[in-house]
């Protein structure tokens, strides 16, 4: 099974439930109030999960105290439903208009991570926002061990949020 | 009412800003868009601008530049940080370059209310 590593569980004061417990209400009220979904999770995911097919990911780097990525993978038809709940408008082809969606998505939850990591804001910085979209892709990071991964479903489509975390000195 | 600047380099996050604005019922004139802090300082070239809101986090020029740049053109125009940032020591930077308030994302329209019923 996966999970953070010790040291970033003695840094934060956080168990890795609790870490985790964060991520799924944080993606909860960014899929609530800019969304308009409701989402079911089902914490924790038994296998890590590297492969996706026709697929979009976003994601976003934290620098500082800590480095790490918060990635969200989904379906490239549920990314195409979310973008359309967004921007109020059908959308039925992964363009930009889904890149951008999936981006702030990611930067979003980024700045919830960030938030329960820094002491004040200026210790941590939060990339611009990468997305990938394919047919199949791998997406590989430092330590397959040091990360969470959480499944959430709506209407019965699944995607995932992912945080890959370390502790610098 | 008053016309209002929004700098997102998300078009997602500046279209739902704009669509909130008018579902918080806000009085909203025109509304104009910038995807960083040097398109903004272009932007508002020649134009009434009467609130800006912005990010922090955006490529070419961030919102903490883009509001020294405006405070230092002696433009006093409110400008209210929209932004996933929520440190307590970032948002202290903004105030003290010049912001007038900040709205966390994600955000409802009630919130942008409550923080810029006073503004429009």
């Amino acid at each position: 099974m996966m999970s953070l590593n010790q040291e970033i569980a003695h840094a934060t004061h956080l168990q890795e439930a609790d870490l985790a417990s964060y991520v799924i209400n944080a993606t909860k009220e960014v899929f609530d109030t800019m969304v308009m979904m409701a989402l079911e999770d089902s914490y924790p995911l038994k296998e890590p999960v590297t492969s996706f097919h026709c697929s979009v990911t976003g994601m976003v780097g934290l620098a500082g105290t800590y480095t790490g990525i918060l990635s969200i993978h989904c379906p490239r038809s549920f990314a195409m439903r979310i973008t359309s709940n967004m921007l109020g408008m059908d959308i039925d082809e992964v363009g930009e208009d889904v890149n951008d969606a999936l981006g702030e998505i990611a930067n979003m939850l980024g700045g919830y991570v960030k938030q329960i990591l820094s002491k004040g804001g200026l210790d941590i910085n939060l990339s611009i926002p990468t997305v990938i979209s394919g047919e199949d892709y791998t997406v590989n990071s430092m330590s397959d061990s040091d990360c969470v991964i959480i499944p959430f479903t709506n209407e019965n489509e699944r995607f995932l949020v992912g945080l890959k975390l370390r502790k610098e000195v | 009412m008053g016309n209002v600047l929004i700098v997102d380099d998300s078009s997602t996050m500046r279209k739902i800003i704009s669509r909130s604005l008018r579902q918080a019922g806000l009085q909203v004139d025109d509304i104009y868009e910038a995807g960083d802090g040097i398109e903004a300082l272009s932007a508002m070239e020649g134009k009434s601008i009467d609130l800006i809101l912005s990010d922090i986090n955006m490529p070419n020029m961030d919102g903490l530049e883009f509001i020294k740049c405006v405070r230092a053109k002696g433009v006093s125009t409110p400008i209210v940080m929209i932004t996933t940032e929520g440190g307590e020591d970032i948002l202290k930077e903004a105030i003290s370059s010049g912001a007038s308030d900040s709205i966390k994302k994600p955000f409802t329209p009630d919130q942008l209310n409550e923080k810029l019923g006073g503004l429009l």
